[in-house]
């Protein structure tokens, strides 16, 4: 490997330096990026805080996540700035006009052109408008078209189709049996009983490697009945690949009559 | 040559391992290394043959020097050419911020250094038109003629949790390269 010295006139503008770094040009514009994710710049760049009182307005238009804001930090000024995260894969995308739901702790930086949003399933973020983000992945993206049934450790995010549902091989979960099966391990589990299916049209994003990047918090949504994750009462409906204890449980206590 | 203690996985021909005390660089060398708390165990490589070094998978990235020095972390050093001497020297408040000491280590001399990363380094050239800015836990090594500043842009609103997340940087100015990894090292700046 030879070395590659860069200086600001050969580094690329909004695009990969190495398959881990991401340099963004900024010309008086403004990034928003998660907090840390900067590993060194040219020119005069300043961060900011969202709670800054002058970003006040840009936060209105394009941050809706009121109680994530402080894991966010606007970038302005001019000059070149490189962005990286723990080694991991990043890639830039484009969004026109369309919306995209991602893992929260997998998104990095994105142009205020872009809205970020809450999305209604927890732990993951919608971004909708038109406008370039960059997203870390544990190894490179996968595009793949619905239909289509995804290993929920695999799944990075989806764009412009409908939300995933919960999908359960049929065969292995009915009977007693298979319940218990469920219940234990025993017997022969292949680890992939439960999937996320997507259909409808639109893409979805995997990562090749089953390794999670670890959750960022998107904030509390708001108390309310009819907000998943918002109510009080824990945990309705299993919501990661561990194919569901408490559901199992209940599943298995109605089979025995209990 | 100098390698890091323990680094050698596999080797053909006739080889011989001997540790160095101290880093190789004699008593002077061995006392300043254990008061400056810039300790790094270094074994001497000797024969002829092909010797394979790794450490932890870590990337691994080649740098010539031509007479000139590098300042690397000790952390980050893997091997050197026996013809490089080796040595340490003051880093003030950036070391401070990156939880490493206030000593690194420098390689001095005409020869090829060995060092690692946390995926591979980006090498950035600095120069007087292009001074650079760097955080601190993605900081591996630099060589050159720079100088470096800290800056630190912790306010009131950092106290608040409302921090711009970029609170320490170093600022590199002059002539040289600096290299940094796609990746920061948990530091105190971390965080805030």
């Amino acid at each position: 490997m030879s070395t590659v010295h860069h200086d600001p006139a050969t580094l690329p503008a909004d695009d990969n330096v190495n398959p881990y770094t991401f340099c963004v040009e900024l010309k008086g514009s403004q990034w928003f990026l998660q907090k840390g994710k900067m590993i060194a710049y040219y020119g005069t760049i300043d961060f900011n805080g969202i709670g800054h009182g002058r970003l006040d307005r840009l936060v209105r238009t394009s941050f809706h996540s009121p109680l994530h804001a402080s894991d966010w930090v606007v970038a302005e000024g001019s000059g070149k700035m490189l962005l990286a995260d723990r080694a991991f894969d990043v890639n830039s995308y484009d969004l026109e006009d369309g919306n995209l739901t991602i893992r929260s702790g997998n998104l990095l930086a994105f142009q205020p052109s872009l809205a970020l949003k809450q999305s209604i399933v927890p732990g993951f973020l919608t971004l909708i408008g038109t406008g370039k983000f960059v997203a870390a992945s544990n190894g490179p993206v996968v595009f793949m078209e619905p239909p289509i049934r995804v290993d929920p450790q695999a799944l990075v995010g989806w764009a412009d189709c409908p939300s995933p549902c919960h999908h359960y091989d049929h065969g292995y979960m009915t009977g007693l049996l298979g319940g218990l099966r469920a219940m234990t391990g025993l017997g022969g589990a292949s680890g992939e009983e439960h999937q996320f299916e997507f259909v409808g049209a639109g893409t979805v994003l995997l990562q090749s490697s089953e390794a999670l990047m670890p959750e960022q918090a998107t904030g509390v949504t708001p108390q309310q009945a009819g907000v998943p994750g918002g109510g009080a009462s824990g945990a309705p409906g299993g919501r990661s690949g561990v194919p569901g204890l408490p559901g199992q449980l209940g599943d298995l206590q109605r089979r025995f009559g209990l | 040559m100098k390698a890091k203690n323990g680094s050698m996985v596999a080797y053909d021909g006739e080889m011989a391992f001997k540790k160095l005390s101290g880093g190789g660089e004699g008593i002077r060398g061995m006392v300043t290394r254990r008061i400056t708390g810039e300790q790094m165990t270094v074994m001497e490589v000797k024969g002829h043959g092909t010797c394979w070094f790794a450490d932890r998978a870590s990337e691994i990235n080649l740098v010539g020097l031509q007479g000139d020095k590098l300042y690397v972390e000790s952390s980050n050093f893997l091997a050197a050419d026996a013809g490089l001497r080796t040595g340490t020297s003051f880093t003030g408040a950036r070391g401070a911020s990156q939880g490493n000491g206030l000593f690194t280590t420098t390689v001095e001399g005409h020869g090829q250094v060995a060092i690692m990363s946390d995926g591979p380094a980006v090498v950035l050239r600095v120069s007087a038109q292009y001074p650079l800015t760097v955080d601190p836990g993605a900081y591996v090594a630099h060589q050159g003629n720079l100088r470096q500043s800290f800056q630190s842009g912790v306010t009131f609103r950092t106290l608040l949790g409302e921090g711009g997340g970029e609170a320490f940087q170093i600022r590199f100015e002059g002539d040289g390269l600096v290299y940094v990894q796609p990746s920061e090292r948990n530091t105190i700046a971390g965080d805030v």
